[in-house]
């Protein structure tokens, strides 16, 4: 093990934890003003990845000019699932049913990918995946850096929506207060229809960058979703913030632990990390503390 | 009232007893052991989560616990491959009790949303470390003696011992709930600050609470072992367990003794005849799916709870005077 | 209260009738009978994975399965019945594989059945069945761990996997000095397909003298192979063992050695190239060019009866020899061992088709000789190391094979 390894790990875990934070973005913002925890989101994932295949493979359209349709489409996607499906939970339970619903979502939408485009593994094509560039004595994937890239711009386009528009104000009242934003006039459900919608779509974009990286179908879902609810409550659930820092940190952990120890321990001390970090600091890292938990 | 009740209770287990005997066909037995297992650990499960409040998603780490306990147990002692080997599943059980001791002790530390998490995090440590140490076998898992008795009612003592397990975890839960240790792990759960305020040792009684619930699901998984006669890290430590554990007892009703019970019997024989029927795989995916989802949206707090309020409107609208109840606030009340 | 009281008294009720039932218990030891009507056909079960982690792989077993069941109907069926396939899906899980053969014997009354896919789900299956008395022929349950449950009923036609990368670890200790690479680098998926298979080959190479300078494995559900890949390119050894179960996990080394311009003069995984089109359709045929695999068969094998199925696949399903998946190879030799059994023992008794497979008897199917030893292992088949040359996929080692070709070293480099 030498140092330009475990520096290498580090520039990894940078690039590829900046597209985790993406997908996970999209899930805490939806828990923040919503109160739902979208266990879907990994098969939406899966999903953007598929129609970014799709209009790779049969329309011949580049990856990156594909996103012009895909984060649209799975905007739509995103309202009409919230409109016809979450709008309905309501009740004092409705962070338990949200999970409910949205997992009964993910099992149709896996079940129907897997009968239009079979259980085959199937993995995203450009000529730029497979190219690199020489950086300071290591080789960095273009697809990498652009993923990053892409990360950056989206998240930039999402903080310039919450901070300096007026819908972001609205959602960012949301966020901190939905009975008090209520009553100082905000369409509650409007601003929650809008941030599915949004969330879901910047995973069209983490999709993207996953399906051109990674070999997948369907149940890759599991393991993905699995590790996006882990970046957010690390992070702390809500805060956009955290979910960035978080997602590159788990991923840096556990690449600089892989080269460092094994890959076999990469995921348990990752794990391990997890636990005694939410002993010390149950909100998360940026997480607001709640005064009454009721 | 409450008697009708009882010999409803009553005449369902009856059903239950008989099953094997009516229906011979091993088909269905199995299918019956998987359910009955999965009727226990969704109670059990419920017995903590649903009156706490607190949802654990990592209950698979008891269930790996009593299967690998089981397995290691026979294949350290030698154990002989007869009836002897059901001897050890209460062992298991109580190996999973004594795990989640210190799991429980970390875990409950933290908050409601966090909890879920951690609850999470400390399953896959569990995973991970049964395939990465070589005293668990690794990824080769581990065997257990291949038992061999009367072919045609194979299944059967597996069926009886399951729906033991499903009595115990019922009967558990009904002892908790009406205790004031129950009492208490309700006030905790409508708001825990309060409670504390008022004199409950609320981490004593979570704790206690999350230790009982892990006894009747690390049986499940020790009788599991045994039933399959091979263990594997991934699939007795597997997160789908943890989330269909959680799901059949909201489904069936959080809170509710009945809910559980109903929930792990519609979802895990369906699921399993649905498989057998529609073996095109992802087919019965949508189907599933598409049930379930109508369903929840339907009946929002669990299945129960729906028919209660549609049989108590009913029976008040028939009763002079009576007040109408009101179904956002009977969830999760003590039936 | 009352209710309480009620509910105990109807507990003691259950333990005696629980008891009395153990006593009265009776069995009526069901067994396939071995005969079957005439006219009537005969009913042949499997539970494969159609969905889930194995279902690439259940599905290509599938296809090997209706192969063999549609030629053998053509020459008359099994003893004059005409052959019929009940298969089932598992979805991958060993639950429902439990269920499923349960219910295949008792349920839809097969004759015979035919195994599952994967060493995972083999043996809870070959339990399950076995306390039926039926056989379990299958041809994907080869990790040691399915043979240590010393079951009588378990018979794989394929080659037992520990020794699969025999022939390759000895055509590099056999490489003349100069030729000989210097370094190596092992990695494995933990997996007990793959992690046997290791040690074996190191054993070989490290006696000639190659340095192991990376030995490390990975979690079998590891989904970011890069940096992984990346310390072993960083290692820079001349040779790369890697122990892989998937086309994915091949795939995405490949990709980061190319990412990182790092190209080792051989590279072989234990599976993954043997997939034919699955495989050069996920990497590209430019890249597949000098990829190695172990395997006990390919598409263009020299056996007669292995030649007529590969022509028959490509009618059927298109396609190259090259293309074909050694997956249908072994489901085919698993039906024609069922037939010589069947044809030996004139009936379908399972108790007596054990007892012929288990008699020393040598038979004769798509991947060569088959005969069992006392475990139900089959270990007559030669282990072969195939390489991608081109658009062919060819047989390269034991280099002293007639059937070999030369072999392609050192890899070309990395071509999209």
């Amino acid at each position: 093990m030498n140092g330009t390894a475990v520096i290498h790990s580090v520039i990894d875990g940078v690039l590829t934890g900046s597209v985790y934070a993406l997908m996970a973005t999209g899930l805490t913002l939806i828990f923040g003003v919503m109160d739902i925890i979208n266990v879907a989101q990994g098969i939406f994932v899966i999903l953007g990845a598929y129609l970014s295949y799709t209009l790779s493979v049969h329309l011949g359209i580049d990856l990156f000019v594909g996103l012009a349709i895909t984060i649209p489409t799975l905007f739509l996607v995103g309202v009409v699932v919230e409109r016809v499906f979450l709008s309905r939970i309501k009740g004092p339970e409705k962070v338990v049913m949200s999970i409910l619903v949205t997992y009964a979502i993910s099992l149709v939408i896996e079940g129907i990918l897997n009968m239009v485009f079979t259980v085959n593994d199937v993995e995203l094509h450009a000529w730029y995946v497979s190219r690199s560039v020489l950086v300071f004595g290591t080789y960095l994937p273009y697809i990498y850096l652009l993923g990053f890239g892409l990360a950056v711009v989206l998240l930039g386009a999402l903080y310039v929506m919450l901070y300096r528009t007026r819908f972001g104000a609205s959602v960012r009242a949301s966020l901190a207060d939905q009975a008090a934003a209520a009553l100082v006039g905000i369409n509650v459900k409007n601003v929650s229809t809008i941030c599915f919608g949004i969330g879901i779509a910047v995973t069209a974009a983490g999709g993207m960058i996953y399906g051109a990286t990674n070999a997948f179908n369907a149940s890759s879902s599991y393991d993905l979703i699995s590790r996006l609810l882990v970046i957010i409550v690390l992070g702390g659930m809500g805060s956009i913030g955290g979910a960035l820092v978080a997602g590159i940190m788990m991923i840096t952990i556990e690449d600089m632990v892989s080269v460092i120890w094994g890959p076999v321990w990469s995921s348990l001390t990752f794990f391990l990390i997890l636990v005694i970090v939410l002993s010390i600091r149950p909100q998360g890292l940026f997480g607001k503390q709640s005064v009454r938990m009721a | 009232m409450s008697r009708l009740k009882n010999v409803l209770w009553l005449l369902a287990l009856v059903a239950l007893v008989l099953f094997p005997l009516l229906e011979t066909n091993p088909t269905y037995t199995s299918i019956g052991i998987f359910t009955l297992i999965f009727m226990g650990c969704a109670t059990s499960w419920n017995m903590f989560s649903g009156y706490s409040g607190y949802v654990n998603l990592g209950s698979a780490v008891f269930y790996g616990s009593g299967a690998y306990t089981i397995a290691l147990l026979a294949n350290h002692l030698h154990v002989p491959a007869n009836g002897d080997l059901f001897w050890f599943v209460p062992l298991g059980g109580l190996v999973a009790m004594i795990v989640a001791i210190p799991v429980g002790a970390i875990a409950l530390r933290v908050r409601r949303h966090t909890f879920v998490v951690i609850t999470i995090a400390i399953f896959f440590v569990f995973q991970l470390s049964a395939i990465n140490f070589s005293f668990t076998g690794g990824t080769s898992g581990l065997e257990l003696p291949y038992i061999s008795w009367f072919v045609t009612n194979f299944n059967t003592p597996f069926y009886y011992m399951a729906l033991g397990i499903v009595v115990f975890a019922t009967l558990l839960s009904v002892a908790v709930r009406r205790s004031r240790f129950g009492l208490q792990l309700l006030a905790i759960r409508d708001d825990e600050d309060r409670a504390a305020g008022l004199g409950v040792k609320v981490f004593a009684v979570k704790l206690t609470g999350y230790t009982l619930s892990a006894f009747a699901v690390g049986m499940g998984g020790a009788l599991y072992a045994i039933f399959a006669g091979q263990i594997y890290p991934q699939f007795v430590f597997d997160p789908i367990f943890d989330i269909s554990i959680a799901l059949m007892a909201i489904f069936g009703g959080l809170g509710t003794l009945l809910g559980p019970l109903l929930g792990a019997l519609i979802l895990e024989s369906m699921q399993q005849y649905l498989t057998i029927r529609f073996s095109n795989g992802s087919l019965y995916l949508v189907i599933f799916g598409a049930l379930f989802l109508v369903v929840v949206l339907f009946m929002p707090q669990g299945i129960v709870v729906y028919a209660r309020d549609l049989f108590s409107n009913y029976a008040s609208r028939h009763e002079e005077g009576a007040m109408v109840v009101d179904p956002a606030t009977s969830a999760g009340t003590p039936s | 209260m009352i209710g309480k009281r009620k509910l105990f008294r109807s507990l003691g009720v259950t333990a005696v009738a629980m008891a009395t039932l153990f006593t009265i218990a009776t069995s009526s030891g069901a067994s396939s009978s071995g005969t079957i009507a005439k006219g009537q056909p005969v009913l042949i079960g499997a539970s494969l994975s159609l969905s889930g982690d194995f279902s690439a792989d259940g599905q290509a077993f599938q296809r090997g399965y209706e192969l063999w069941a549609a030629d053998q109907n053509a020459k008359g069926g099994l003893l004059g019945h005409k052959i019929v396939l009940k298969i089932v899906s598992d979805a991958s899980s060993p639950t429902q594989v439990i269920t499923n053969y349960q219910a295949l014997i008792s349920s839809d009354h097969v004759n015979l059945t035919f195994g599952p896919f994967s060493s995972l789900l083999t043996l809870p299956a070959a339990k399950a069945v076995a306390r039926y008395g039926y056989a379990m022929v299958e041809g994907a349950g080869g990790a040691p761990s399915v043979f240590q449950a010393k079951l009588t009923n378990v018979f794989d036609a394929a080659l037992p996997v520990a020794n699969g990368l025999v022939p390759f670890a000895k055509w590099i200790a056999a490489l003349p000095k100069a030729q000989r690479p210097k370094s190596i680098a092992y990695v494995t998926s933990t997996d007990p397909f793959t992690e046997p298979q290791i040690p074996v080959a190191e054993k070989i190479i490290k006696a000639a003298g190659v340095k192991t300078v990376y030995y490390k494995t990975f979690p079998a559900e590891a989904t970011d192979y890069t940096p992984i890949a990346d310390a072993v390119a960083a290692a820079n050894a001349q040779v790369v063992v890697l122990g892989s179960v998937d086309v994915p996990t091949v795939s995405a080394f490949m990709q980061a050695f190319e990412q990182a311009h790092y190209n080792p003069k051989a590279f072989i995984a234990t599976a993954g190239p043997d997939q034919g089109t699955t495989f050069t359709k996920a990497v590209g045929l430019g890249n597949a060019n000098g990829m190695m695999v172990p395997n006990a068969w390919f598409g263009g094998s020299k056996n007669a009866a292995s030649e007529k199925m590969v022509a028959e696949y490509i009618k059927k399903y298109g396609g190259t020899a090259s293309g074909v998946n050694a997956d249908v190879a072994e489901a085919y030799a698993v039906g024609q061992v069922i037939t010589a059994a069947v044809k030996a023992t004139g009936g379908f008794d399972n108790a007596k088709i054990i007892t012929y497979l288990h008699s020393g008897v040598t038979m004769q199917s798509v991947l060569g000789s088959v005969k069992f030893n006392a475990l139900g292992e089959n270990n007559l088949p030669t282990a072969f190391t195939f390489q991608w040359q081109g658009s062919k996929f060819v047989e390269v080692n034991p280099t002293t094979d007639p059937g070999a070709t030369k072999i392609l070293y050192p890899k070309p480099a990395w071509k999209n």
